[in-house]
This record gives structure tokens, sequence and C-alpha cells, in this order.
């Protein structure tokens, strides 16, 4: 990791600090809420009603979707950034979503608040450097069979282009273990951060892939000190077009995140006050 | 070629179909200001007489006589009504179309080549107002219409702004990675430099907005796209692919309504023009007279005119019936040269294009 010129922290204290609106990411909890896709209007607009009450700061939804088979919905594209655009005006959250194609950086940019690489595209080096010349955050996915190392040197090509703006976020690696979908990794929280400035999320959704697993690492991610959180929310997830079993009801998340906020105050007060 | 590709194109002539029906009615609400009669028994026998000569093949005269009757008739009902015509400079789909819009939906907007076209049309007596843009938040004065507004004697009879929101628009079916062109007026190019350059996109001059949105619906071009209204997207049947691609939020443009004679509706704003005299302090002393009445002026410019002088347009907030406002005015007569008012009238300040 002695390559990492610009990810690496300099001193113990070194912290980045990304500022979004009024959102101060690496500073207080954030939480990034939404649906795995946006399939309609109505769907991400009530969506994002419903998060925001919930007390979510951001909101996710998937335009561009790399999925595994190429015969599953594969996206909205650029309607569903029209749509995410008018959720946006409607509950003032910043929009967090997906690109895929260096083709489409600039375009996802002038849409989305912050710019995601998704797990499946961690090395894909040529989306790197693109995402790494727009003025926009990147949310950068760690790869389900990747290390530490290999994570953080991805997060350097996009710092190596000029944008500093980088948020890490583990989302669960491939194990032998087959019960969860993937294997959270909630070591990686306080391991990254002896590594590293850049803020941390998590995201339980996809690192377990069962609902009833969720909320339980939500409370751990926080005790572990993660500095945000994406998870999956739609209106009905039992029609979602993906994702249907990792997915809460505006009404599940409300009162998850009730508890979540009063744990992290707890937590900030408690074990990682600074003395 | 299958049966979507025939009904797509099926659905394009049918879009150009409606289009020539429309400029064929807009004709037909202007021949009625050169006629006395709605009724012409003449002229209607030559169009169905020249009409059933050209039938042909798929088109059997019987059919396309029963059309144009049918078509005949639909224009003397709308010649008959007490039609309002608003003329603009532009092509159908331009802002000051917008504009004319939001002041009274109920006025047909007219497109006319030249703002003088617009002048003219409105001192004639063809149309019953123009509406022509006078300032932008971005792009400063329109200097050609206040030269127009000092030479041609029209009043002044209301005033409207509104947003101004540039759309990047593409042929149907474009793909937005494959835009390399950008067609628009140079103007609205410039307020949008700083998205063009985020996303590599080459700006092209044209000679106006909605003219390149008509010419990329007409062309089909793919791998091109155009900036310009809402409304220019829809009647030219294109895909908007970004909504406010300007580079500054506010945006605005300030249109003034021309008629021939004077207005005599209620009104709290007031424009003037006049010249005064080479001397040192003679503007000086007609701001001090506005001054000492309190009277909040809105707008100042000077344009120069022909005797190497210059001409002042000055608006300010005050009413007709108000003593204070007539005293003003007399007072300025006396103290200034070409002096006009060039009308009393309501202004109004749109926030959303609906």
């Amino acid at each position: 990791m002695e390559n990492l010129k610009l990810a690496k922290k300099k001193t113990p204290n070194d912290k980045t600090i990304i500022n979004i609106g009024e959102l101060k990411i690496g500073q207080d909890l954030i939480v990034i809420a939404g649906p795995c896709s946006v399939e309609s209007e109505k769907q991400t607009v009530e969506t994002a009603i419903g998060v925001k009450n919930a007390g979510a700061n951001m909101l996710r939804g998937g335009a561009f979707k790399p999925r595994t088979s190429p015969y599953a919905f594969q996206g909205l594209g650029l309607e569903g950034l029209k749509i995410l655009e008018k959720a946006k005006k409607e509950t003032g959250l910043p929009i967090v979503t997906e690109v895929v194609d260096p083709r489409d950086v600039t375009w996802v940019s002038e849409y989305a608040d912050v710019l995601q690489i998704g797990a499946r595209n961690m090395q894909n080096f040529s989306l790197l450097r693109e995402v790494g010349r727009v003025k926009k955050p990147i949310l950068l996915k760690r790869g389900m069979y990747s290390t530490l190392a290999e994570w953080l040197n991805c997060a350097e090509y996009i710092l190596a282009e000029g944008n500093p703006n980088v948020m890490l976020c583990e989302r669960g690696i491939r194990t032998f273990e087959t019960f969860t979908r993937n294997t959270l990794d909630l070591s990686m929280v306080p391991a990254i951060k002896t590594q590293t400035h850049l803020p941390v999320f998590i995201d339980p959704s996809h690192g377990t892939g069962k609902k009833e697993l969720i909320e339980s690492m939500i409370y751990a991610a926080i005790s572990a000190g993660t500095d945000g959180l994406i998870v999956e929310v739609h209106i009905n997830p039992a029609e979602a077009k993906s994702d249907a079993q990792q997915q809460f009801t505006p009404e599940e998340f409300a009162t998850i995140m009730n508890k979540a906020r009063q744990l992290d105050k707890f937590v900030k007060d408690v074990i990682y006050r600074e003395s | 070629m299958n049966l979507e590709d025939i009904r797509k194109q099926i659905d394009i002539l049918d879009g150009k179909l409606i289009k020539l029906l429309t400029d064929r009615m807009e004709q037909a609400l202007l021949a009625k200001r050169f006629k006395t009669e709605v009724e012409d028994k003449d002229r209607e026998q030559q169009i169905i007489d020249k009409i059933r000569d050209n039938a042909q093949n798929l088109l059997d005269g019987d059919f396309l006589v029963m059309l144009y009757q049918k078509i005949i008739q639909e224009s003397k009902e709308l010649q008959k009504k007490d039609t309002k015509i608003i003329a603009f400079q532009g092509e159908h789909g331009a802002y000051s179309e917008v504009a004319a819009k939001s002041w009274n939906s109920n006025y047909i907007p007219l497109p006319c080549v030249e703002f003088a076209d617009v002048f003219e049309g409105v001192k004639e007596g063809i149309y019953d107002y123009g509406i022509v843009p006078v300032e932008n938040t971005l792009g400063g004065i329109v200097s050609q219409v206040n030269d127009l507004m000092i030479n041609t004697k029209l009043f002044v009879s209301g005033a409207i702004e509104i947003p101004v929101n540039h759309c990047l628009v593409t042929y149907q079916g474009t793909d937005h990675r494959e835009i390399r062109e950008v067609y628009s007026h140079p103007q609205a190019l410039a307020q949008c430099r700083g998205f063009l350059a985020r996303n590599k996109l080459k700006g092209v001059h044209y000679y106006d907005t909605a003219g390149a949105a008509k010419m990329l619906s007409e062309k089909g071009l793919s791998n091109a796209a155009a900036i310009s209204s809402v409304l220019a997207a829809k009647l030219y049947n294109l895909q908007i692919i970004k909504e406010s691609v300007e580079d500054h939020e506010i945006n605005r443009t300030r249109f003034l309504i021309l008629t021939k004679e004077e207005n005599v509706e209620k009104g709290n704003k007031c424009s003037i023009v006049f010249s005064t005299a080479h001397k040192s302090g003679t503007l000086f002393s007609v701001l001090e007279k506005f001054a000492k009445a309190q009277l909040n002026l809105t707008r100042i410019e000077s344009v120069p005119n022909e005797k190497g002088n210059y001409a002042f347009f000055l608006d300010f907030l005050g009413e007709r019936d108000d003593q204070k406002v007539s005293a003003v005015l007399e007072s300025v007569k006396e103290i200034t040269e070409q002096f006009r008012v060039l009308g009393f009238y309501r202004e109004k300040n749109i926030q959303v294009i609906l």
C-alpha cells in the first residue's frame, strides 16, 4: 500500500469531509435510502417522500443497472435519470445513482449529486479514470473478490485524475457461505480507517440479501463506526423489478431509522467521543 | 422494412399534415384581415376545381373535394370568430411565442421573419398585437427593438417577464451518447457554454432556437441536438434529453406588448421615451423630477439616435389617473425633446412556465 500517494492517511486524525448541500459526509452519520431500480415516476417519487420522512439524507435509485443476466431488467436509462431529478425536486434529497458506461459519466453527472461505481465495476479502470474527471463525489463500492489494498488502489485511480471526493462502500464479499447473499465484512470499517482518510459506508442490503438480517447489521455498522449507510427501500417491495427480497417498506425503514439515530448519538457520545 | 417502421413513417407524415393544416388556418385568419365578408363563393369554387384536377391513383376526386369542403368550412368558422392575432419574431416555438401564450392564451401567435415585420404589421392593422423582447438578464438589451420603438410610433400596452429554460432536444430515438453538435441561436449557446463543455459538445450557430429545433425535426439528424424551449420540442415532436441546461439559474427575458392605439386599460407601469439637449445636466434634471415626486424608476436605457444624440427609454411605477404622475410627465415634456408616452399598462411576472 506504499503506492497510495493520495488515498493514504497522512496523520492519525487525517479525515476527508465531503460537503453536499448541508450534509457533511465523514462527520455526521449519512443515510442513503431508496429503491434498487427506478421503475416508474410514481414508485420513485413516493419512495423518495417515504425515505425523506423517515429521516434519510440522500436518495438512491438505479437508472443503469448492471445485471447478472443480459435478459434481466436493465434499467430505464436516461428516463430513469429524469425521474430521479423529479424526485429530488419534490423532496430536496440529493441523488446517488450508478454509472456503468464511460460514455454516460458526464451525462449522469448532470442529474446526480453522487456517482456510484458498483462492485462489479470496481476495477473497471477506464470508468474510474472517467469519473475522476468530473466534479461530483464518487461512491466506490468494494468488489466482491477484492482485498482492502486493491480497493484503495481503485480509489487512488479516481483521486489521481483530480477528483478528491471519494466515498468507499463495503457491500459484502464472496465466501464459502451461501446462506447469506454475500458476507458483510464489517471489520473493514475499523480496518480501512487505519489506512485512509476517506469516508466509509456500509451497504447491509446487498451485504446480507435477507431482509430479516439487515436491521441487525445497520446497528452493528453504526457501532463499528461507519460514516454512512446505504439501504434499499421500496414503496411496494413485493412488486420490485430487482432485489425484491432485500427492500424495506418506508414504514419498516422509519422504525429502524428512529432506533439507528438514537444508537448513533449513543455511540458518538460514549464510544467514539474525542477526548 | 417492417410494420413498425412503416407506422413510424405514418406518424411522421401525420405530424407534417397537422403542421401544414395549422399553417393553412393561420393564412385563412390573415386573409380575413384583407376582406370584409367571410364567404367568397368564387374563391371556394376556384380551390375545389384545382383540387379536383389533382386527383390521381390513390386520391379519389370526390374524396379530395369532401376533405377540402371540411377544411374550408373550418376556415370560415375561424374567420367568423373575433380572434386576436399577436405577432412575434422567430419560428413557432420561439421564446417570444412562449411569452405570448403566457400573456394571453386566447390570442393566436403568428410568426414573423424580422422584428420590423412585427412592428409594420401592427402599424398596418394586420396584427392586433405584437410581442417583442426588450431585455434579458444575461444577454442585455435587444437594440434592434429599441430602434424600432423610436422610429415606428407604436404604443406599449403590456409587459411580461418570463423565465428562459433552455432544453437540450433531439430527434426521436437519438441516443444521447451519439450527440456531437448542438444547434441554436448564438446567445442560447453562450448561456449554456458550461453544459456544452462538460459534455464535450460542439455548439453550431443557427438563426433561431426554435428554427434549430425545426431543422432537426425536418432533417431527422441523429447525431445532433438543439437548444430550445419546451414548447419547440413539443411542436416539432422532439425528445427532451435534459431540461434547464443554462449555466445560470436566473435567466429571464422581458417582453413588451405593442399596439397601434394607446392602451386604455388600468395599469401601474408607464414607459416614456425622450431625448435631451446636448448640455450638461439635462438628463439629471429629468431624473430629479422623478426623484422629488418619489416615483420609482424600473428601467433607464440610452440608445444612440440618428442625430448623434441619445434617446432615453424610461419605465417607472405610476398610474395614469395619479395627479402626481401627470404633473411630472408635463414638466418632463417641457425640458426634453421628442417626448412621447408609450403607455400606461400592467406588467406580468411569470415564475414558472407550465
